[in-house]
């Protein structure tokens, strides 16, 4: 480091720039992306089409949105099992405000997010305060939130929303979707809010060393109960996004978003352990999982695949994962050790 | 209470169930020596140490640091009189870089907007600095703790003790998980940082370690103190003597 006295030119300062958004550990499954993208766009004149790339995209930006969310409360040493019903029920309350409170499509989707907000609060409080275990703790949560939503809408669905509802998921930016314009903006932001601030060195300290995170004096409550509501939030903003998506508001939206979420993260190279991950990675997992998806559909295959390729890939990327931490090697697969 | 004294801990008790793990403890410390602390396992003194730092209440006795009385209820306490307490295992973080490990808890920051954002430039400079005044040799601010060795983390935990203005600086068992040569560079920084001014204690099962660099060393058996000798004119059978038999006519 002494060596270097001249000033960095652009392109050293962009290199390093990109060298700290893409760690070594996002370095492989950016590799993995590109491999895959190359090979499908080589042998697909379907999946090239543009407007097939923007499906691609558009199919990733909730679970992307939502996966941020994850990717906090994993690099804190926590889980977020009920994101889905969150987003379920911040939609439904989104439709609902509009359609039976009669107000204004903005303000039924800020009491929208108000409910996300809330039910990670209420999470985020049973998590620190109460110290119950995140994985169960939020699984009754989840479940409780879904009742809630089945039980304020009976079960019933509400058709013919207004645009006004609808934007964020089918709306257009030019010639942008706003959902992926949304997907970029909470990414750059969570990506900011994660390695530039005080806060994100907090959630990283407590992932990675709780005890230590303790023993300085900072207030892990706090810090656990903004993370959990900051992923209440993203949950509801993902559910509400769908609404658009899906064009009608459905009581059960968001019930299948929890496994593409964490699988988006786990690929993405976030450590189950708590302490490591990036908003990079994690987009770069949502990618994979919607190109691996996008590819049974372009290639003709036998869409039923999708669950098997996902669970597969999350598999592997547990795998990866093991070896990385040294907890795993090729001497214990073979039974070489002990 | 002499002023000559950087801690000063009298009588110090502490029961944990049916364990007596300290019994009446004294303890001088004195201002700019090393004073080396021994004992067989459960002889009380990573507890004796941690009634220094705040994290374990004693049952009875007093504290005195620089002179004054001390009521410590937590290890904040401890580090806002200067005190600064190194465990083996739970040093650092080894998920985050040597800057961030080295400004745990006092992070330079800035706000805009209300948001408080990291002056991650201004942690790097000053780590790099702080660093190479220690003569810790660590190429950059910028390495993942993750990747370092047992002796580098060591020493990042102590550039952050040293960082927060740390006068009185415990460790407890530095050397257990280090090779020989890590072991004897984590010393050298040890003499160094006493020959700067800094006041430490070393809890070690290593007595030949203290009665290399120390001052004087304290011998705790049964949670009592046993004698403390002076490094120059005492030998290594001199300590494992008191450890193992205790003080020869069964008083102070
Ligand atoms: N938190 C605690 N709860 C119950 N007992 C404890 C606790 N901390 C220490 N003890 C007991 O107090 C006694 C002294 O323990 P201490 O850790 O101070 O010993 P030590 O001299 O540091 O030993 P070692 O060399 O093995 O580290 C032991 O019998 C230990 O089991
Ligand atoms: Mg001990």
């Amino acid at each position: 480091m002494t060596a270097n006295q001249t000033p960095p030119t652009r392109v050293e300062s962009a290199r390093a720039r990109v060298r700290e958004l893409m760690a070594p550990r996002e370095s492989g499954v950016f590799l993995a992306l590109v491999i895959f993208f190359v090979v499908m766009y080589t042998v697909s004149p379907i999946f090239r089409r543009p407007f097939n790339l923007t499906t691609i995209l558009r199919q990733i930006s909730v679970t992307s949105i939502v996966a941020m969310g994850q990717t906090l409360v994993i690099v804190s040493g926590a889980f977020d099992l009920s994101q889905g019903s969150i987003a379920g029920l911040a939609a439904m309350v989104t439709a609902k405000l509009w359609k039976n409170a009669g107000l204004d499509p903005p303000i039924a989707i800020i009491g929208g997010l108000g409910v996300g907000v809330l039910c990670g609060f209420l999470n985020g409080v049973l998590a620190a305060r109460f110290r119950l275990h995140p994985i169960v703790m939020t699984l009754a949560t989840g479940a409780v939130f879904l009742g809630v939503n089945f039980y304020i809408t009976r079960g019933e669905s509400i058709i013919g929303l207004p645009d006004g509802l609808t934007w964020l998921g089918k709306g257009l930016i030019g010639p942008v979707p706003a959902l992926i314009v949304l997907m970029f903006i909470v990414a750059f932001l969570m990506h900011i809010l994660l390695t530039r601030t005080l806060f994100g060195l907090r959630v990283r300290m407590i992932g990675g060393n709780l005890k230590a995170s303790q023993d300085v004096g900072m207030n892990v409550e706090r810090i656990r109960v903004g993370i959990f509501t900051l992923s209440g939030f993203l949950s509801a903003l993902g559910g509400i996004v769908l609404l658009g998506r899906v064009g009608n508001a459905l009581p059960q939206i968001g019930q299948g978003l929890l496994f593409p979420v964490v699988t988006a993260a786990i690929v993405g190279g976030t450590l189950l352990t708590g302490g490591v991950g990036s908003m990079a990675g994690t987009l770069i997992g949502a990618a994979i999982m919607g190109i691996a998806r996008n590819s049974l559909v372009v290639l003709q295959l036998n869409i039923y695949l999708q669950d098997i390729v996902q669970g597969m890939l999350v598999v592997v990327a547990l795998l990866i994962d093991q070896f990385r931490r040294g907890e795993l090697n090729w001497r214990i697969i073979l039974g070489r050790d002990r | 209470m002499s002023i000559e004294h950087a801690v000063e801990m009298r009588g110090i008790s502490k029961r944990f169930g049916t364990v007596q793990a300290l019994n009446g403890v004294d303890l001088e410390l004195r201002r700019g020596e090393l004073l080396g602390l021994v004992g067989d396992n459960a002889a009380g003194k990573s507890t004796l140490m941690k009634t220094l730092y705040g994290s374990v209440i004693p049952d009875a006795g007093e504290i005195f640091i620089e002179g004054q009385k001390a009521a410590l209820r937590n290890p904040r306490d401890a580090q806002a009189l200067g005190l600064a307490m190194i465990y083996q295992d739970l040093a650092v973080f080894n998920n985050l870089d040597v800057a961030a490990n080295v400004f745990t808890g006092r992070e330079y920051t800035r706000r805009v907007l209300g948001i408080t954002f990291l002056d991650k430039k201004r942690m790097y400079n000053e780590s790099e600095a702080l660093l190479s005044r220690l003569r810790i040799n660590i190429s950059s601010p910028k390495l993942l703790v993750e990747r370092m060795s047992g002796g580098q983390r060591q020493m990042v935990a102590v550039a952050r003790a040293i960082g927060f203005d740390a006068t009185i600086l415990i460790m407890d068992e530095p050397t257990a998980a280090l090779g020989v040569k890590e072991a004897n560079t984590l010393l050298d920084l040890m003499s160094e940082l006493r020959d700067q001014g800094i006041s430490i204690i070393l809890i070690t099962h290593r007595i030949s370690d203290v009665l290399s660099i120390g001052d004087r060393v304290m011998v705790l058996k049964g949670g009592e103190r046993q004698g403390v000798l002076n490094v120059e004119d005492s030998t290594l059978e001199d300590v494992e003597y008191l450890i193992v038999r205790g003080r020869p006519d069964g008083s102070g």
